[in-house]
């Protein structure tokens, strides 16, 4: 069989590629190990509540934002229904030493306002941060259609980092952990994420934010639905195991699992960049390309624990949960006791509740060395000493919950909980990195071009987190077969 | 370092990096056309540069204007020059 173009993943932004592709005309098939698309923002079912993995809220759908323009693209919008969160505090920033609360609104104006009034001694550097993220999050060649540039995609060279560019607008600890916070959305401390890097994914947040009624598992089948409409070959259980080549480094094909060729002209790779030179011929990257991706740092891991909250909590309703324990921000990476640890609370499925009870998911990052003993073992390989890993944090978790936050004592039931080791199964990455590769000052992540004639990369590792960082990294690759000002002027047309 | 030092550690580390013929690297060669080094190998060069010399490189205008093996070897004489003197 030959194609078009062959898609390796099938997740967001491997979705989104075969879609574009499909679009405009390429005949498509895409390939994806797991037995469905989208693996990780599928989420679960467990004693009747649906618990959402990997996706909880976006930014940038709002009618005629750059999200809401994809997915009319795609043919996507009419299959999914949003809904708004709490303009008046989407996310609630909680400091528990000194306490000190904050809901984080949406819409420039309002955030403004709500600052100024909370820090009113930082107008200045609260415009000035504003005023700074807005301008790096427009200056996207996707993301605002308008501007007008011929080389889309990142800059080179990194700018100063998240805490360098706040240690000079401003001296107040709280305030910069506030305008941090955003950093547990993207895995990467303040000090080692480019400001830039920060605006791209914080700033999609500061005009509008929604989640889709149904969670992830809707967004998983409205792609599905529409790449059976486009007629895309999608072919699950089925993974890449070499990308064939010929003559001047030029692709030619793809031997999947079962020995199975599929030729294609083009191919774009959404997997995880190391395990791409796995498949890919020695000889046909040169050593220092080689030798920068096998050096890629990913971001830290995490434990999710799936709690059952009775009654529901009224204070994550269309809005979650930033605990901090100081105002110091604390590296996602190290190896915090558990109440040291930042933590991330959202309601589960929040469209369709029970009246009496309703899911609950609390994220705290865990850093690789906590499980270094899993690195080449499977759960079922020592069973009782996974169980024992998995049983002691979710207690350590859950008690920190109860004790930091009284809202929630005594109203917490344990139903299920996700380690590093599930992240590493379902989003299939070597480490289980809660958001794969960092994007960090000094790592300078993959383009979406490669030496290798007809491949290309998309996935978040080449631009951004996110649903929004995966479908804008998906434009970003078809864009170099099809053309980017061409894919600009079709995506215009959708305003 | 003497700058022959400088020039010597470039050419040994982009030769080997990407695989240069070492004969070719003459300080008037092309990156590009020359050297077959395009804008796919911009970041690279970047990194070899900073692993070699143990410097942090941000000025991102000066090596946009980078054109041939000679501007690369100008920019570190001058770069460890400033750093030297900071």
């Amino acid at each position: 069989m030959k194609y078009d173009c062959l898609i390796i993943g099938g997740g967001v932004s491997g979705l989104t590629a075969a879609l574009v592709m499909a679009k405009n005309g390429y005949h498509t098939a895409l390939l994806e190990s797991s037995r469905k698309t989208a693996p990780t923002i599928r989420g679960f079912k467990r004693q009747g509540l649906f618990f959402d993995t990997g996706f909880h809220y976006t930014g940038g759908l709002s009618d005629g934002e750059p999200l809401d323009i994809f997915f009319q693209y795609l043919g996507l919008s009419g299959k999914i229904e949003k809904y708004p969160f709490d303009e008046n505090g989407f996310d609630t920033f909680r400091c528990l030493e000194p306490n000190f609360e904050f809901p984080f609104p949406y819409g420039y104006n309002r955030i403004r306002e709500r600052f100024s009034k909370r820090f009113p001694e930082e107008t200045k550097a609260i415009d000035e941060y504003l005023n700074a993220v807005k301008h790096v999050y427009h200056s996207q060649s996707y993301i605002n259609l308008d501007i007008d540039t011929n080389n889309p995609g990142l800059s080179v060279v990194h700018g100063p980092s998240l805490k360098e560019f706040l240690d000079r607008i401003t001296d107040n600890e709280m305030l910069k952990c506030i305008l941090s916070m955003h950093c547990l959305l993207h895995g990467v401390a303040p000090e080692e994420v480019s400001f830039f890097s920060h605006a791209l994914v914080a700033g999609s947040y500061y005009e509008s934010v929604y989640g889709i009624k149904g969670g992830g598992f809707s967004l998983a089948e409205a792609f599905d639905a529409r790449l059976k409409e486009l007629k895309v070959d999608v072919f699950c259980n089925r993974e890449a195991k070499e990308i064939l080549l010929s003559g001047e480094n030029e692709l030619s094909g793809v031997m999947c699992g079962d020995k199975e060729i599929l030729y294609c002209e083009h191919c774009i790779s959404t997997i995880h960049p190391q395990q791409l030179l796995a498949i890919v011929p020695h000889s046909a990257f040169r050593p220092a390309y080689r030798k920068r991706i096998e050096a890629l740092e990913d971001t830290c891991s995490a434990i999710m624990v799936y709690v059952k909250t009775v009654p529901p909590l009224k204070e994550i309703e269309r809005a979650n949960l930033f605990l901090f324990p100081s105002p110091s921000f604390p590296d996602p990476c190290a190896a915090d006791p558990i109440d040291k640890r930042p933590m991330f609370i959202a309601r589960a499925r929040q469209d369709e509740g029970k009246a009496f009870e309703e899911g609950c998911i609390i994220i705290c990052p865990e850093p690789h060395t906590g499980t270094e003993y899993w690195s080449t073992l499977f759960p079922t390989d020592d069973p009782d000493a996974y169980q024992s890993y998995k049983h002691d944090m979710t207690r350590r978790i859950i008690t920190h919950i109860e004790t930091s936050c009284p809202e929630f004592k005594g109203r917490i039931t344990h139903v299920e909980s996700a380690t590093p080791v599930t992240l590493k199964r379902y989003t299939n990455s070597p480490r289980g990195g809660i958001y794969g590769v960092k994007h960090k000052i000094d790592q300078y992540n993959p383009m979406a071009a490669t030496r290798i004639k007809g491949l290309f990369l998309a996935g978040q590792a080449t631009t951004a987190p996110g649903v929004l960082g995966a479908v804008v990294s998906g434009f970003l690759a078809c864009g170099n077969i099809i053309g980017h000002e061409k894919l600009r002027e079709e995506l215009k047309a959708c305003i | 370092m003497t700058d022959e030092k400088v020039i010597e550690i470039i050419n040994s580390s982009l030769a080997e990096e990407f695989e240069l013929d070492i004969e070719k690297m003459v300080p008037d060669a092309l990156l590009k056309d020359d050297l077959g080094l395009d804008s796919l190998d911009r970041v690279d060069t970047v990194i070899v540069l900073e692993h070699a010399f143990k410097f942090k490189i941000r000025e991102e205008e000066a090596i946009r204007e980078i054109r041939t093996l000679g501007d690369i070897h100008r920019f570190v004489i001058n770069k460890i020059r400033d750093l030297g003197e900071a």
